[in-house]
């Protein structure tokens, strides 16, 4: 798709900013994303293709200003409510029981 | 928008994140143990130390160089470094005439055996757009000006090919081991956005 | 299946590569002279726009590898070869790019037609 993923060439989009000693994951969230990766791959079936394409499918504006496991989790939710293992109801109630302080 | 609950506000992908795996566990689909080990695995085990090892060897050992640009996924292997995002390795050798850049313009691909995850730089679109269009303008903002007379060859890995660059051997390294060599090997040189560090 | 601890190493240190162990014919050979072709599916492609219907040569056969645009969306591997792609800078980006710079893209056999 001619999706705003296909960055190559474009411009306006500022300088590389490289950040130094920078950490693996720069916050905790960021490796139980990354890490979900491995682990819903492994049960859900997907294909690193789906998965990619999942993230094309992210809004254009939201796929700039987000983050990299941002894009990883909007794939998660996406693959994972196509094949029936959770559903959004299930997610929102759950994202709202924690913001809470629910467990 | 007010917070309720006690401590630094999360942020919005935190408590997402907390909410599909609170789910997937309660239905038995993931062990967050394995998470943990994930996360360990790639913030203390694997990362740019096993690819600078990789081309100190290649330094000191032509028969290994030669296996290695010919068969990279194996000679990699000899160290132990395999697997996720680096099953189909090839390596790429710069020289005094070409200087081999990475990027992938599509997502953020990248050979993790050898180098680890990513940095936020060479997934962010700045790196991706420019990479190809403008490699020389890129390499000038890592502080690598090279001559006209040296082809920058940029390789957008749009496949499943994973790519490292096999800096060149900075001069004045003749008496050093191949251990003080791998200290030479940055994680940005085997991207190609620098050259190796002098001693 | 659950992935547990323990097999966390076996998974990281094997990965799943994307070769398929078929036997296709290549439609190109290296040193062949090629041209991109110029689609706009509205599905998953890993073609990057800016090499739309621009001119290269094959550098090497990566051999055979499931094709990600029908893969992505459940319609089968299609497997196929998988090349390395020597473009101009000049030929992607016109007068103004160093005549001495190149690109090298990998490019599915059902991207390209013969030049």
């Amino acid at each position: 798709m001619n999706g705003i993923h296909d960055l190559g060439g474009m411009h306006g989009l500022g300088p590389v900013v490289p950040e130094q000693d920078e950490p693996v994951f720069h916050e905790k969230w960021e490796g139980r994303a990354f890490a979900l990766f491995a682990s819903t791959f492994v049960f859900a079936g997907y294909t690193v293709d789906e998965f990619r394409h999942a993230i094309e499918k992210i809004p254009p504006a939201h796929y700039l200003e987000s983050s990299y496991y941002e894009h990883w989790l909007f794939a998660f939710e996406e693959a994972l409510m196509k094949r029936g293992f959770v559903t959004r109801e299930e997610l929102d109630a759950r994202i709202a029981q924690l913001k809470s302080g629910g467990p | 928008m007010p917070k309720p609950h006690q401590g630094p506000a999360e942020s919005d992908p935190a408590i997402r994140v907390r909410a599909l795996e609170a789910i997937l566990t309660e239905k038995g689909l993931i062990d967050p143990k394995a998470l943990d080990a994930l996360v360990d695995t790639y913030e203390s085990k694997v990362g740019p130390r096993n690819g600078a090892k990789v081309v100190a060897r290649a330094w000191v050992d032509p028969a290994y160089k030669q296996r290695l640009l010919s068969d990279a996924t194996a000679a990699i292997k000899e160290f132990g470094f395999s697997g996720l995002q680096g099953e189909d390795m090839v390596v790429v050798e710069n020289t005094p005439d070409v200087h081999n850049l990475v990027v992938c313009t599509l997502c953020s691909c990248y050979p993790w055996p050898t180098l680890g995850l990513p940095p936020v730089w060479y997934k962010s679109a700045p790196y991706r757009a420019r990479a190809v269009s403008d490699p020389r303008g890129v390499l000038k903002e890592f502080g690598t000006e090279l001559p006209e007379t040296v082809e920058v060859r940029t390789w957008d890995t749009t496949a499943e090919l994973r790519y490292l660059v096999l800096p060149e051997r900075p001069p004045g390294t003749d008496d050093m081991t191949e251990d003080q060599l791998a200290e030479l090997v940055t994680r940005d040189s085997m991207i190609g956005v620098t050259k190796a560090k002098a001693p | 299946m659950l992935l547990t601890p323990d097999m966390v190493p076996t998974v990281v240190a094997t990965g799943a590569s994307a070769r398929v162990d078929a036997h296709v014919a290549p439609r190109f050979r290296v040193g062949d002279r090629i041209r991109v072709r110029n689609h706009n599916p509205t599905t998953h492609t890993r073609l990057p726009g800016y090499l739309r219907g621009k001119r290269g040569t094959i550098e090497q056969d990566y051999g055979v590898f499931a094709f990600p645009d029908t893969h992505a969306h459940g319609l089968g591997e299609k497997p196929q070869h998988c090349y390395s792609v020597r473009f101009t800078a000049r030929e992607v980006w016109g007068p103004a790019a160093s005549d001495r710079d190149t690109l090298r893209v990998d490019v599915f056999d059902d991207y390209m037609d013969p030049d």
